[in-house]
């Protein structure tokens, strides 16, 4: 899943940009076009001048509008300036729109003395006939320049948009692809200390109990295979996970020997519930770890289950040492992950508590909805 | 050689105890499955080897030899948490992943030297157990230039490493060699070995220049005693 979800990821990033090029060019060239059309057939038309020579001039400055304007757009995305920060970004949009459009002034007035023989072009002088020329000069400088700025404004406010809602799409598609990971890394594994303290076991028992030996090896191997068939389902009966605890509790007792007493009370209706694969062997190696093995005298583990208004309610209960200090850190990483994946598979409908208030007690609730 | 199993699980010690059944050099000498016990059969039984279990109810492996007053040598025996073993930062000691193989047993044993005819326990001191935080050390004495006492606890300058001992530096004076080792004044200890240079300071102090560190001043008490011992 991960493999291809990166590959469509990967597609969709060229193709986009492609297409986001083809738009790009394809609005610039409309743009352009009605500009040019708009100011050379305004010139010839208003201000009655041949139709070549309005067409040379307004060619020649809607080119430099395109060459300039493309410029920015280049210098931007070289630059990257949309990832700084708002100021910069601003005062280099605003350099670059002031500078842009001082060139296409003087180009305009340059291409204007040398086609007509006057500084400004003939539709800017019939539309300003009544000012001064400075004031025409200056009239049409913020023309350009309100060209310039306008163009820079929807380009950016459409780049930006865009870039956001990539971020967006990216960040779910991210999370989702967490998610996923996640579901598959929170199962918990067989704690490899487990399986060579078991090992070990079992290598004792060879020769003196050989009987012994041969059950310790088929438990082993019957809760290696669940471990692993654990990556396919998510979600399996209460008796079917409670089988693989009797085996990983009987291995355990291998080491433990005495020091390790269970009680089981499943209600016929709660074995039949369906919960998070390997939830209750994390939480039964949790009670043993944190809890019965670091005690001298060993304890008696309680393992419960029942359904309580359409709710599967699973405890598990242990003895704790009563000077223990901190126990919530060393048992969390365990706990947390299983309360995010069932946070995961069932949202708000699913809990897990660790009540650690009684002292020298440990109890871990599951609420699970039916 | 006299060796104590501590262990908490039985088939564990039964199954090492098998195994060591195959070296006659080793003579198991009892077991202990906490570290309470270890400590009170270490007393004791004052064996030469200890074969330690990591993790065990009431305290790890660690939390052992950090209690002990003269350490046995120690093979570490872990089922998984070696790279806890690892995390030593010299490893003046050995240790075994079980299931234990019986070569790497014999290659582990055969490490060890046969001891001399002189019982071990009650010479001087030869290395520390030392636990600075989630740090631990063998340190080996003679290689620790200075001891400083900081509060109730002493500072070991012991090559670039600086870790601090948790006992006071007068208990452990009462440990060292005293053919070594050297009070200087009511805060440090020398070890002879590494003093480079003696200066006579102002006023007629005596100043140790150690070769990988500071310079120590001899309390005025203390300067007698040294010149007594330079001269012989």
């Amino acid at each position: 899943m991960h493999g291809p979800l990166q590959t469509q990821v990967a597609l969709s990033v060229d193709d986009a940009a492609a297409r986001r090029a083809f738009t790009f060019w394809a609005l610039q060239l409309v743009i352009a076009a009605a500009y040019f059309w708009a100011q050379a057939s305004g010139e010839a038309i208003f201000a009655s001048v041949p139709w070549r020579k309005a067409e040379t001039m307004w060619g020649i400055v809607t080119l430099a509008h395109l060459v300039l304007t493309s410029t920015i757009r280049a210098l931007a995305k070289r630059h990257k300036w949309l990832a700084l920060p708002p100021r910069p970004l601003f005062w280099r949009v605003f350099a670059a729109t002031l500078l842009a459009a001082a060139l296409t002034f003087g180009l305009t007035l340059a291409i204007s003395q040398h086609i007509y023989g006057q500084i400004v072009p003939p539709i800017l002088a019939t539309f300003y006939a009544k000012l001064s020329l400075n004031n025409q000069l200056f009239n049409s400088f913020i023309g350009i320049l309100l060209i310039y700025a306008a163009w820079v404004c929807g380009y950016f406010a459409i780049v930006i948009q865009r870039q956001r809602t990539r971020d967006e799409l990216r960040r779910v598609q991210l999370s989702e692809a967490l998610q996923a990971a996640e579901l598959r890394l929170l199962k918990s594994q067989l704690n490899p200390h487990f399986l060579f303290n078991a090992l070990n076991g079992v290598r004792a028992l060879i020769a003196d109990e050989p009987t012994k030996a041969q059950d310790a090896i088929t438990q082993l191997a019957r809760t290696l295979r669940y471990t692993l068939a654990a990556g396919d389902a998510e979600l399996v009966t209460l008796a079917r996970e409670m089988e693989m605890v009797d085996d990983y509790l009987a291995l355990e007792s291998l080491r433990l020997a005495e020091r390790l007493r269970v009680v089981r009370e499943i209600e016929p209706a709660a074995a039949e519930a369906r919960i998070p694969v390997m939830l209750l062997q994390m939480l039964v190696e949790n009670a043993i770890k944190h809890g019965i093995a670091p005690l001298r005298q060993g304890g008696t583990l309680r393992i419960a289950a029942r359904v309580v208004a359409r709710m599967l309610l699973i405890q598990v209960q242990n003895p704790c040492a009563p000077t223990q200090e901190a126990p919530p850190r060393a048992q969390g990483v365990g706990l947390k992950n299983a309360s995010e994946r069932l946070r995961l598979l069932f949202g708000d409908a699913a809990s897990l508590e660790l009540d650690l208030a009684t002292p020298e007690r440990a109890a871990a609730t599951v609420r699970l909805p039916l | 050689m006299r060796a104590l199993i501590v262990d908490d699980e039985p088939l564990a010690r039964r199954e090492l105890r098998r195994l060591l059944a195959g070296f006659p050099r080793i003579q198991i000498a009892g077991e202990a499955s906490d570290v309470e016990e270890a400590r009170e059969r270490i007393e004791s039984l004052a064996p030469e080897l200890v074969f330690l279990d990591v993790q065990m109810p009431g305290g790890t492996g660690f939390d052992l030899l950090a209690r002990l007053d003269t350490l046995p040598r120690v093979i570490f025996t872990t089922a998984y948490d070696h790279y806890a073993v690892k995390a030593f930062e010299v490893s003046a000691l050995d240790y075994l992943l079980k299931p234990i193989e019986p070569e790497r047993l014999a290659a582990a044993l055969a490490k060890i030297p046969t001891p001399s005819a002189a019982p071990v326990a009650h010479g001087p001191l030869e290395q520390l157990f030392v636990r600075d935080g989630p740090r631990c050390w063998f340190v080996p004495l003679r290689e620790v230039s200075l001891f400083t006492a900081e509060g109730n606890y002493v500072r070991l300058s012991w090559g670039k490493t600086r870790p601090l001992f948790g006992r006071s530096l007068s208990a452990l004076e009462a440990k060292l060699d005293p053919r070594r080792f050297f009070r200087a004044n009511r805060q440090q200890i020398v070890n002879l070995d590494f003093i480079e240079a003696v200066d006579l300071g102002e006023g007629g102090r005596l100043h140790l220049q150690l070769r990988d560190g500071p310079e120590v001043e001899v309390s005025r008490r203390q300067a007698r005693l040294f010149r007594a011992r330079s001269t012989v």
